[in-house]
C-alpha cells in the first residue's frame, strides 16, 4: 500500500505508456480504428477543420488575388507601355505618309513648272511681330543665292533673304517687307502684292474703277525679275471700294497655310531647253 | 478539471492548426510538428501526471487525425514528454539553443522510433526518407521550438502576470519520483 501511495505517479504514467502500447498492438494486430475514441475524435475535428479551411481559404483567395491584381497592374503596366510604343511607331508610319503625301504634292508642282528646284526641310521659323521668316536646312552648298523664289504646295511662299552654307532664310509673303508684283488672273489687271502679317497679303495699286471679285486668283506677276510669272500666290478675300482713294483695298488669303510648311521648293533656275 | 476537459479540444485545435499551417507552407510534403513542441514545453513546465496526460491526449488525437496506427504517437509523445521532463531536471531549459536543440533530438528520436516500428512491424524501408523528409522535419521543429517557447512564455506572463516557473526546476536537485 505504501509502495502505492509512494509511486503513484510513476505507477500512472507506466499506465498511460502500457494503455498506449496495448492500443499500439491491438491497432496493428487487428488493423482497426480507435473505435469509438477516435470516431468522437475525428467527428469533433471536421467541424475544426472546416472553419479553418474557410479561414484559410479565404486569406488565400484575398492573397492569391491581390497577387493577381498585382500582377494585372504590371500587365497593365506592360501593355500601356506597349500601346504607347505602338502609337509611336503609328505616329511615325503616319508622318511618312503624310511626308509622302507632301512630297508627292511638291513633285507635282514640280513637274507643273519647268524649272530646277532644290528641295529643303524647313528647321525653324521666326514669326515675330515683324518678321516673318523661316529657316530651311540647304544654303550656298546646295546650290541657293539671295533672292531665289521658295515654293510650297500649291504655290509661292516668298524668297531668300539670307544664305548660308548650308541654312537659308526665307522671307514669307506674309512679311510686311515682301513686295511681289501680281497679277489678277481672271482680268490681268496687275498690282503689288503685300505682306500684311497675320492678316495674309495686301494688293495694292488696283484702280478702282477695276473688276475685282472675292476669290480672284493672284499670281506673280513676273515683273522685277525675281518671281517667274504665273506662280500662284492667293486669292482675293476681301475687297473694298473706298470714297477716298484712287485704289482698292483688296485682302489676299496666301495658298499656303505657313504654319504648316515642312518641306519646302527653292526655285533655283529655269530649266535649261524650257521656254 | 477545467485543465483535462479542455485537453481533447484544445489538442483537437492544435493538431488541425499544425496540418493546416503544413498544407500552406509546405503543401503537406512536410509538418511542422508544434504538438512536439508542445510536448516538450508540457515536459519543462508541467508536473508528471498533468503532462502526461497532455502528451498521452494529443499523441491520441495526433494518431486519430493524422497518423494510420493507433497508439504510435501516443506511445512516443509520452516516451517524449518522459525524456524532456527528466532533463528539465538537469538542463538549463530556460536557453532558446538548448529548447532548440533538444526539441530538434525529439523530433529526430520520434522519428527514429517511427522508422524502427514501421521496419520492425511492416518491414517498410523508409531509411530513404531521412534525409529529404525526417532531417528537414527535425530542423523545423528544432527552430520553431524557440518561437512557441517564447510565444508561450509571452502567454504564461499575459495570463498570470508573470512566467511559471517549478520550484524544483533548479537542476540540482535528485530526480523524485513524486513530483
Amino acid at each position: 500500500m505504501f509502495f502505492l501511495r509512494n509511486y503513484k505517479t510513476v505507477i500512472f504514467v507506466a499506465v498511460l505508456l502500457i494503455i498506449a502500447l496495448v492500443m499500439l498492438s491491438y491497432s496493428v494486430k487487428y488493423d482497426t480504428g480507435g473505435g469509438f475514441f477516435r470516431k468522437i475524435v475525428l467527428e469533433a475535428t471536421a467541424p475544426v477543420q472546416k472553419v479553418l479551411s474557410i479561414s484559410v481559404k479565404s486569406v488565400s483567395d484575398a492573397w492569391l488575388r491581390y497577387i493577381f491584381l498585382v500582377g494585372l497592374e504590371e500587365e497593365n503596366k506592360n501593355l500601356n507601355k506597349k500601346i504607347n510604343e505602338i502609337k509611336a511607331e503609328l505616329v511615325l508610319y503616319q508622318e511618312g505618309y503624310l511626308e509622302a503625301q507632301r512630297l508627292s504634292k511638291l513633285l507635282a508642282l514640280r513637274d507643273d513648272y519647268n524649272y530646277r528646284f532644290i528641295s529643303a526641310r524647313v528647321i525653324g521659323s521666326e514669326q515675330a511681330a515683324l518678321s516673318k521668316t523661316i529657316l530651311i536646312n540647304k544654303g550656298t552648298a546646295h546650290g541657293l543665292k539671295i533672292g531665289m523664289p521658295v515654293m510650297a504646295t500649291p504655290g509661292l511662299i516668298g524668297r531668300l533673304i539670307d544664305v548660308s552654307w548650308h541654312v537659308s532664310k526665307v522671307l514669307l509673303l506674309i512679311d510686311e517687307n515682301n513686295n511681289i508684283g501680281a497679277i489678277l488672273q481672271r482680268t490681268r489687271t496687275q498690282g503689288i502684292v503685300s505682306g500684311a502679317g497675320s492678316r495674309g497679303c495686301i494688293l495694292k495699286y488696283i484702280y478702282k474703277n477695276q473688276d475685282v471679285k472675292e476669290g480672284d486668283s493672284v499670281i506673280s506677276s513676273g515683273m522685277g525679275g525675281i518671281f517667274p510669272k504665273g506662280l500662284l500666290i492667293g486669292k482675293v478675300s476681301y475687297v473694298l471700294k473706298q470714297d477716298a482713294g484712287l485704289f482698292l483695298k483688296i485682302n489676299v488669303a496666301p495658298f499656303v497655310d505657313f504654319t504648316k510648311l515642312e518641306e519646302v521648293l527653292v526655285l533655283a533656275s529655269e530649266e535649261p531647253g524650257s521656254k | 478539471m477545467l485543465y483535462y476537459l479542455s485537453l481533447p479540444f484544445l489538442s483537437i485545435l492544435l493538431v488541425v492548426v499544425q496540418t493546416t499551417i503544413a498544407d500552406i507552407i509546405f503543401s503537406g510534403r512536410l509538418v511542422i510538428e508544434i504538438s512536439l513542441i508542445a510536448v516538450v514545453y508540457a515536459g519543462f513546465r508541467l508536473d508528471l501526471i498533468r503532462g502526461s496526460i497532455f502528451a498521452f491526449i494529443l499523441g491520441f488525437v495526433f494518431d486519430c487525425i493524422a497518423g494510420s496506427v493507433i497508439g504510435l504517437f501516443t506511445f512516443i509523445y509520452v516516451v517524449i514528454f518522459l525524456c524532456s521532463f527528466f532533463a528539465s531536471f538537469r538542463m538549463a531549459t530556460e536557453k532558446m539553443y538548448f529548447i532548440a536543440l533538444f526539441s530538434f533530438i525529439c523530433a529526430f528520436l520520434e522519428e527514429i522510433l517511427v522508422i524502427l516500428f514501421y521496419n520492425l512491424t511492416f518491414k517498410f524501408d523508409i531509411l530513404v526518407n531521412i534525409p529529404f523528409i525526417f532531417l528537414p522535419q527535425a530542423l523545423m521543429v528544432g527552430l520553431t521550438a524557440p518561437v512557441f517557447f517564447y510565444l508561450m512564455h509571452r502567454l504564461e506572463v499575459f495570463l498570470h502576470g508573470k512566467p511559471l516557473k517549478l520550484a524544483e526546476r533548479t537542476g540540482n536537485v535528485r530526480i523524485s519520483a513524486e513530483v
